[in-house]
């Protein structure tokens, strides 16, 4: 789950870390006032989950109210990225001497949190990630162990800091890492820490993922998620299925990412059909959640064919049937539907499958069976 | 022989009075698996298929040698249940159960490897030796036996591929899924060792997928040290990349991750890469004729 930049430094204050004072405002009437208490020069900020958006024009420094009024206009009037701004985050331009890095991740290959700092902080530090990686610092995390104060101090030392700037910006990134660690955190940044002329360390942006694996740790927040999702795609979440939508013609049901991946592959390896979707159902099939999957598969109303490929190892996938089933007679369906459903109660599956009208493929191979699909649609088939 | 699992190997289900558990015990006892007890706390004293149900791990292993241990235990307790397992002399451990959250993953990584034992998952379907036995969920009916050795970060793509294997005669010595988590308890070079060392694997087919930085990893490994020939294939050329927050993730993998990364260092380590799934029996048919 990602958090708004205005959400995550509600966080990082409750966590005592220094944020520019700021006014979040959801529409353009609301910017004088907004601009009035915070002052000029300010920066309006767009809130998307998405990254770049400051090179996207979702970012603005404005001097005046005139400016302020006709920036905050455009940016709600922009897509950013594909993505409308709902929100606009008002916040006071200050005096930068010194722009830093921090973020905090996970090292998937060792399986440990990650501290990387650096001196160069900014829109490039990708870049700079690439090109200059002695420029990055990295202190990795035992999960077995806590981190000390003295280890980040060690690690902030490389940037060069000194005094009261180097405690300040140590004692920083030992918050972040409280909240990596309290709210199982994905990532975790800060991009740029910024040094003003007169000292002050504050965090411009903030970044916070955390694990959607964990929300059940934090009701409130899975709440927060749930509502911001459509109905259809809420059901499925709350059944771990997890669904994308995308610009194809063939509706796709598969149990298990991998092989959901490999499917859409070797669709789009067929001329004329590509993926409407990636559906995955995860490993709690049930005839309601196939029911889900089928309804929400079937909001694209661009569909040529559904396939569906699933194994019954953890599945029971001759319950998963009988959501299909109940769904192609409840909705009349008549649009081709095939089946590759293997494994545990094949045979059973079949049966349930077949009589609901579903043509069903009983080979391993993918690739066959998405062949059959494209015989029954009248498409140019592959050898 | 096979690797980490044969018909002797003595294995114990936690969270054996379960739905899955049961189901999925009734289904390892009749592909041939020696399971010797249960763990489920508060359920001690009663019997899945007549195997005792013990209410800690220790009980168990008090009572009976036990070589594996296979996890169906809700998320929110994998990371107590799998150091229970650690804490009371099991070595070797396979968690079955999804949507683990991933700090508790790092920390049974660091604890399993502390304690040298071997975790395997979260979200693995387990292991199965083709006409011998299996732990997890893997349908047996999709394997035969042979000296093919796969290893997949998929659980159901592993199934795929060793059917389509099937289909033109070829079986397997051994099949282990990994799990595709953002953190898995063993990685896939730990797995490629294992397959190096059978004698009874002759080719090894590597099912990767994007995201992460274990296929890289392994190219190198096969490179440098293995002595069997290996295909690969990597799931999700096709899929269209996420909405990336933030700059850390990339700045970890430093390039690493998609695809193309995977499939050029692959190429590169001499490994041939199969672009469709249906490419990859005709691979492993050439190299073991």
């Amino acid at each position: 789950m990602r958090f708004q930049e205005y959400e995550a430094k509600e966080i990082f204050k409750e966590f005592g870390i220094p944020v520019p004072e700021g006014i979040v405002i959801n529409s353009d009437s609301e910017i004088i006032p907004a601009i009035e208490k915070i002052g000029i020069p300010a920066i309006l900020k767009a809130q998307v989950l998405v990254g770049g958006r400051g090179k996207a024009g979702g970012i603005r420094v404005v001097e005046n109210l005139e400016e302020a009024v006709e920036a905050c206009r455009e940016i709600f009037n922009k897509k950013i990225k594909g993505y409308h701004v709902k929100e606009l985050l008002i916040e006071k331009k200050l005096e930068i001497l010194t722009e830093l890095y921090c973020g905090i991740t996970i090292n998937r290959t060792l399986g440990r949190p990650v501290i990387m700092v650096s001196s160069e902080g900014g829109i490039n530090i990708e870049e700079t990630a690439e090109k200059n990686p002695n420029k990055i610092f990295t202190l990795y995390c035992d999960p077995l162990v806590d981190i000390y104060p003295f280890q980040i101090v060690n690690l902030v030392k490389n940037l060069g800091l000194k005094g009261d700037v180097l405690l300040k910006v140590s004692q920083i990134i030992g918050k972040l890492l409280q909240i990596f660690n309290k709210y199982n955190g994905i990532i975790v940044e800060v991009n740029p820490l910024v040094i003003t002329n007169n000292k002050q360390v504050l965090c411009l942006d903030a970044v916070i993922q955390i694990d959607d694996s964990a929300l059940f740790r934090y009701p409130e927040f899975q709440e927060k998620k749930f509502n911001q999702m459509d109905y259809s795609l809420q059901r499925l979440e709350k059944k771990g299925a997890t669904y994308v939508q995308l610009e194809g013609n063939i509706g796709l049901i598969c149990s298990g990412a991998g092989l959901a991946m490999a499917t859409m592959d070797t669709i789009k390896s067929f001329p004329g059909l590509s993926p409407a979707n990636f559906l995955e159902t995860g490993g709690s099939i049930t005839p309601e959640l196939m029911e889900d999957c089928m309804e929400i598969v079937l909001e694209r109303n661009v569909l040529k064919g559904i396939f569906i490929n699933i194994y019954g190892g953890i599945n029971p996938i001759h319950e998963g049937a009988k959501g299909i089933a109940r769904v192609i007679k409840d909705r009349e369906l008549e649009i081709p539907i095939v089946a590759k459903a293997l494994g545990n109660k094949q045979e059973e599956t079949w049966e349930i499958l077949e009589k609901a009208g579903v043509y069903t493929y009983k080979k391993s191979d993918t690739h066959g069976a998405i062949n059959y699909l494209a015989e029954i649609l009248h498409l140019e088939v592959k050898g | 022989m096979s690797i980490l699992l044969n018909k002797d190997t003595k294995v114990l289900v936690q969270g054996i009075t379960g739905n899955i558990g049961k189901t999925q015990t009734e289904y390892m006892i009749k592909s041939g698996t020696k399971v010797v007890a249960g763990v489920t706390p508060g359920k001690g004293g009663e019997k899945v298929f007549g195997v005792p149900v013990f209410d800690t791990v220790l009980e168990a292993t008090n009572n009976y040698e036990i070589d594996f241990s296979v996890l169906f235990v809700p998320a929110r307790v994998a990371k107590d249940s799998v150091i229970e397992a650690i804490e009371s002399g099991i070595n070797k451990i396979a968690l079955i159960t999804e949507h683990t959250p991933v700090h508790d993953t790092m920390v049974m990584k660091a604890y399993a490897k502390k304690h040298n034992a071997l975790l395997i998952g979260p979200t693995t379907p387990g292991i199965v030796v083709p006409g011998e036995c299996k732990i997890g969920i893997l349908p047996i009916n999709m394997f035969c036996p042979g000296n093919v050795g796969i290893i997949s970060r998929s659980g159901t793509l592993a199934y795929e591929v060793a059917a389509n294997l099937c289909l033109v005669g070829i079986g397997q010595s051994t099949v282990i899924g990994m799990g595709a988590d953002m953190v898995a308890g063993t990685n896939l070079v730990e797995i490629l060792e294992l397959f190096n060392l059978d004698n009874e694997t002759k080719v090894v087919v590597l099912i990767g997928e994007v995201g992460g930085s274990q296929e890289e990893d392994a190219a190198a490994f096969i490179k440098n040290k293995m002595d069997k020939p290996v295909i690969a294939y990597i799931a999700g050329a096709s899929v269209p990349s996420g909405q990336r927050m933030g700059h850390a993730g990339a700045i970890v993998e430093g390039g690493k991750g998609s695809a193309k990364s995977k499939i050029d260092t692959l190429n590169n380590a001499g490994v041939k890469v199969a672009m469709m799934l249906n490419e990859i029996p005709l691979l492993v048919k050439e190299l073991l004729s």
